[in-house]
């Protein structure tokens, strides 16, 4: 089924396990040594390095096309479907051989896979001239891709495709109406999760844990967006053309705006009841758009009232939840997990902290006097 | 997740290439059920951090005019006084190694200080003009590179050399190197060029001399995209050969750095920066020959041009990898 020897793929979790067990101190480096030259591998590549082949992969993929379209362009003047699915069949044959000779999130072979499906779906696309049929085609292909080549971002666009097909049936096609579409997101976002929950706990799916974590993610992004309050009345007014005046409300508001903080809320007391890190992410993360959305409708504070009580609020908060997990041993804790990169994490930081700093602004209203050039904010191009 | 992952462990164990002590106490390990929160609360405090420094910029600029400079600005000082007051009473004092703050909650306060201390200073500037030209800049920068060496804050270190860029005219943030203001305006390549031959210098001075070895990334990472940015819209200018031989060194120089500090990182940038600018070369020579009849055969070629880069970029990962890892694949 899988295009990689399965066992090849499980020596590639055991010696990721054992990198864990390395990097929390477990393990000594020569047993490391030993465990990574003991198993056969296939030929991955770490994150900064995949995204490198990754780009060469598209690189190749799209002088390969321009190749072609260069020879056969004219040829098929009238059939220039017939070259997307020439293309597709490409990405597919260079899947597979790159599958052969053993790359495995490499890069090269990601580029290929995505390449391959965005070719079929295009060319589905261009055949049956329907946005109903490419979701279609991006559920199918996508899950073979996943299964096939155990490959994470097909599992993405497989999910993708499922949602957008009954989203098209709903909106386009008017299969029942437009009113029970958070609804159907629900439901969506229950079953995806379900499947994840069934698989996940199956040992046979271990090899899939990357993809299944992603499903997950989907499908509790799903869940929240189908019910989010803005993202609920923003369509209906798109779709169902409700215009929602001053003192009157979507329908069953209450119930959006309840689920609107409701949803986040659950998804972090279940993340920390049940050790759950991704999930906890994407509960503070949704909670901020929670957050987003009534100030888009409601300006309660002035903007920078609301950054300042903000600023304050999230710094309280981790200020006394350090305070009190400080000394915990057992169970939630401050303590770094063993082998937790905090060093990433500050270099990421030192590194971002000036995209998001102030200091810019001021410093060009400092100079706005003698230079002019007003608030750009782009430097000080102006003053030299 | 734990449980599956304990699975391999067992496998591990089976296969016996861990032993039964280390098993124990990888349970041990288990059974305390930690779940750390470490580095999301530090991205906590530090969301709150920028969250409230940019309200005080927009209370500023919102109200330059209507609350009082004198109020505002004694505000700001207050606020800052009483941040830095806690940071040097916590503070275990300067030095040459990596220090860290018992409570990581002061890292936090010391950036705080910092870009609150940048707002006062542009403030001052703006209104009294007490810095004359673009000083203002430096001061910040000064006062970012202080409270990165005393404090041991990598954030702090950032904000110093950003203000230096400023301070020359160039703003290197990643979004606006992005966007690239220096593609607009030629000059602004040289200045780039020689701030970033500084932070080399600097960064291998300090390296001799074990002073904060940590800070070594930051400096490689900011003077590494700031020469080669500034070299690939040198390339794109009229004297673009000048550029070659820079470009060239630069890229040797951090290509050889990527191994000495074993930054993944490093090597992709120095390899992806190289490629784009020898792509760029390629085609200026393309350019130079002026014959239409070539694009065909260009075009020809590209493919076996792009899988013969795949192939050499594949060797160099290969041995990049062997020599990080020294025997971990």
């Amino acid at each position: 089924m899988q295009a990689y020897d399965r066992e090849a793929l499980e020596n590639g979790l055991l010696v990721t396990e054992a990198k864990r067990l390395f990097a929390m101190k477990f393990i000594s480096k020569e047993q490391l040594t030993i465990v990574c030259t003991e198993f056969s591998l296939l030929k991955s590549s770490s994150i900064f390095i995949r995204f490198g082949f990754f780009l060469l992969g598209l690189f190749l993929f799209s002088s390969i096309a321009g190749f072609l379209a260069l020879i056969f362009g004219q040829i098929l003047d009238s059939h220039f479907q017939a070259m997307v699915y020439t293309y597709a069949v490409i990405g597919f044959v260079g899947s597979e051989v790159l599958a052969k000779s053993l790359y495995y999130r490499h890069g090269l072979d990601d580029a290929f896979i995505i390449c391959a499906q965005a070719a079929i779906c295009g060319a589905i696309g261009m055949t049956f001239e329907s946005s109903v049929s490419v979701f279609a085609a991006m559920f199918v292909i996508g899950l073979v891709c996943c299964i096939r080549y155990v490959n994470t971002i097909s599992a993405l666009i497989s999910c993708v495709g499922l949602v957008g097909f009954f989203f098209t049936l709903i909106t386009e096609l008017k299969v029942i109406s437009s009113m029970y579409l958070p609804f159907i997101g629900l439901i969506l976002a229950t079953v995806i999760y379900y499947v994840f929950y069934k698989l996940n706990s199956s040992a046979k799916f271990l090899i899939y844990q990357n993809a299944l974590q992603l499903i997950k993610i989907f499908s509790l992004v799903l869940a929240y967006a189908s019910v989010n309050y803005m993202v609920v009345r923003e369509l209906s007014e798109s779709l169902m053309g409700i215009v929602v005046q001053k003192g009157h409300d979507i329908p069953l508001a209450f119930l959006f705006y309840g689920l609107t903080f409701l949803i986040p809320l659950a998804f972090i007391y279940y993340s920390l009841y049940s050790k759950d890190k991704l999930m906890l992410i994407i509960g503070f993360l949704t909670f901020g758009f929670s957050i987003y959305t009534i100030r888009f409708y409601y300006h309660i504070l002035p903007v920078e009232v609301a950054l300042l009580l903000g600023g304050i609020a999230l710094f309280g908060i981790a200020y006394f939840a350090i305070r009190i997990l400080k000394d915990k041993e057992t169970g939630i804790t401050f303590k770094e997990a063993r082998g937790s990169e905090t060093d990433v994490l500050t270099n990421l930081q030192a590194l971002v902290v000036n995209s998001q700093v102030d200091v810019k602004p001021m410093e060009s209203n400092s100079k706005m006097p003698f230079g002019g050039g007003g608030f750009s904010g782009g430097g000080a191009g102006e003053s030299f | 997740m734990g449980k599956e992952i304990n699975e391999f462990t067992e496998e591990l164990l089976a296969r016996e290439l861990i032993t039964d002590a280390q098993m124990k106490s990888i349970k041990q390990y288990d059974a305390l059920g930690i779940f750390s929160l470490h580095n999301e609360l530090r991205f906590l405090l530090y969301l709150g951090v920028l969250l409230f420094t940019s309200g005080v910029g927009v209370v500023i600029y919102k109200n330059i005019d209507s609350i009082g400079h004198i109020a505002l600005l004694s505000v700001l000082f207050v606020i800052t006084g009483i941040g830095f007051y806690f940071c040097f009473k916590k503070a275990k004092g300067f030095d040459k190694n990596e220090v860290l703050f018992d409570n990581p909650v002061y890292d936090y306060i010391v950036l705080l200080c910092t870009i609150l201390s940048c707002v006062f200073i542009g403030y001052l500037q703006f209104q009294y003009a007490v810095f004359g030209y673009g000083l203002s800049s430096l001061v910040c920068s000064a006062v970012g590179f202080f409270c990165a060496y005393y404090f041991d804050n990598k954030s702090a270190l950032s904000i110093g050399i950003t203000g230096l860029a400023t301070f020359i005219g160039i703003t290197v943030t990643p979004k606006t190197l992005m966007e690239n203001e220096i593609y607009s305006n030629p000059n602004l390549s040289y200045y780039g060029l020689a701030l970033g031959a500084i932070l080399i210098l600097w960064m291998e001075y300090f390296v001799r001399q074990n002073l904060k070895k940590h800070f070594h990334i930051v400096y490689a990472t900011f003077a590494l995209n700031l020469v080669c940015i500034c070299c690939i819209a040198g390339l794109l200018e009229d004297f673009w050969f000048v550029f070659v031989p820079l470009m060239a060194a630069a890229i040797y120089y951090f290509y050889k750095l990527s191994y000495q500090i074993h930054s993944t990182f490093i090597f992709v940038l120095s390899l992806l920066y190289g490629y784009i600018g020898i792509n760029i070369f390629l085609g200026r020579l393309i350019g130079l020959l002026n014959v239409d009849d070539l694009v065909s055969f260009i075009l020809f070629c590209s493919p076996f041009y792009v899988i013969g880069s795949i192939v050499l970029f594949i060797k160099m990962v290969q041995k990049f990898n062997k020599e990080k890892h020294a025997g971990i694949r």
